[in-house]
């Protein structure tokens, strides 16, 4: 399957993903979430069922995790990417409270993670589960006979995981992959979900380097607590204090360029390219670059990386990139078969430089 | 900078620092403007804004800037950042 069909699926129809890459924890006892909120960079406001996103930062306050924690009961669920469940445990045991009572189980041994994605996945999940999942709002969680759905994704469409039980979880992906077959729409690799993410904004920690980066230049002040003290604070309080002088901004190009490409501006060195990647949604590269603070703004054309032959001009832009499907597609309206009687804005309204 | 580049800057991170107060004020948010992230999300992550914040939005939009978002059927793409909200500005100001 290219990746142009893999795309497709996710912006247009249904699409399935193994999600190998996500450490999936459970940390049990009642005082689980103090113990999360010690190591987490975000304020950990959020009710039981839910879900919230976060961060783990080091002591330079550069993200190594990306997390989302969804309370249940005297339990947490954690969904951790960047990190390993031995180095969660590490952080655990190094920035809790040792007091409190608290058991950190891998749930990766008994269990799967799948995912759904697309306009039409709340349509595909609702065959597969039950015609309730299209009231289950974003960002929380239920719990059905065969494991726990989390309404989320980060891809600008309609997501949902799945963790489903070991025993249960070749017949649920056969099951679920002939359903998204249905819709058109097919298994997608993890490089096409990193390029969804991409086009919609989202951090991922494989995103190219972020070497020396703390949230402050990522646009994740979101995802920082203004009143608690955490892992990595000393370096945020430190660069804040200095004032940011680079911003992540997100561009679009027509071709040649790479992660680590210098960027000019009329008259001076303005940043560096820090991912790159086609967009078949575009219809040319995007990605990120860290520029100077003082042009870090969408809606310039003026900057470019200069090559041996010619110089390859960028288009800042806002983020989202997309105008995603799902913004229009409604779940009690609109169905996949009969998809073909409504019109929708095209994804991409810019242009290229 | 060019004078128009820093022109266009000028103007762009006017009308950012005045969306972000509205934000803030909107909110109720006890945080700086500055920390509201020009790309950072309103709706669902982010900013955590619902459906009463956002018309509440609208309606300062409309009254600050002129920006009439609320029978638009492309409102929901207008409002998704604050980048955007700035993008939908300066469209109807003609500067973009």
């Amino acid at each position: 399957m290219s990746l142009e069909a893999e795309y497709r699926s996710v912006r247009h129809g249904a699409a399935l993903s193994r999600m190998d890459h996500v450490g999936l924890l459970r940390l049990v006892g009642e005082d689980s979430i103090e113990a999360v909120d010690a190591v987490c960079s975000g304020d950990l406001w959020v009710r039981d069922g839910r879900m919230l996103q976060t961060l783990i930062l080091d002591e330079q306050g550069q993200p190594i995790a990306d997390v989302y924690v969804c309370p249940d009961d005297d339990a947490c669920f954690l969904m951790v990417e960047g990190m390993t469940t031995e180095d969660f445990s590490a952080r655990l045991g190094r920035h809790a409270n040792p007091e409190l009572e608290i058991e950190l189980e891998d749930l990766r041994h008994e269990h799967e993670l799948l995912s759904l994605h697309g306009p039409y996945a709340w349509e595909v999940l609702s065959k597969w589960l039950t015609p309730d999942v299209i009231g289950l709002p974003y960002l929380s969680f239920y719990r059905f006979d065969r494991g726990i759905c989390f309404r989320a994704g980060k891809t600008g469409e309609y997501g949902y995981d799945l963790v489903i039980r070991s025993e249960d979880a070749t017949d649920a992906r056969r099951e679920l992959l002939e359903l998204v077959n249905s819709f058109g729409g097919s298994e997608v690799s993890l490089e096409t979900l990193d390029l969804c993410a991409l086009e919609n904004g989202f951090f991922s920690v494989r995103h190219g380097s972020i070497e020396g980066l703390t949230p402050l230049e990522l646009q994740l002040q979101w995802r920082i607590s203004t009143r608690k003290r955490f892992p990595g604070i000393e370096a945020i309080e430190e660069r804040r204090a200095r004032g940011i002088r680079r911003r992540l901004t997100h561009f679009v190009a027509r071709e040649g360029l790479n992660a680590g490409d210098a960027l000019h501006g009329p008259d001076a060195r303005v940043g560096e390219v820090m991912t790159a990647v086609f967009s078949p949604g575009v219809g040319g590269l995007i990605g990120t670059a860290l520029l100077d603070i003082s042009v870090a703004h969408p809606g310039i054309d003026q900057f470019f990386a200069p090559n041996r032959d010619s110089a390859t001009r960028i288009q800042t832009v806002s983020s989202p990139l997309l105008v995603n499907r799902s913004l229009f597609v409604d779940p009690h309206r609109h169905t996949y078969s009969t998809r073909e009687d409504a019109t929708y804005p095209p994804l991409w309204q810019g242009s290229l430089p | 900078m060019t004078t128009d580049l820093s022109d266009y800057v000028a103007s762009r991170v006017a009308i950012l620092d005045r969306v972000r107060q509205i934000l803030r004020d909107t909110m109720k948010l006890k945080i700086e403007p500055e920390a509201i992230d020009p790309d950072a999300p309103l709706f669902g992550t982010g900013l955590g804004m619902d459906s009463v914040d956002a018309v509440e939005l609208v309606v300062q939009l409309d009254a600050v800037f002129g920006l009439e978002l609320a029978n638009s059927p492309l409102a929901s793409t207008k409002i998704r950042t604050v980048n955007t909200i700035v993008d939908a500005i300066m469209e109807v100001r003609g500067e973009s």
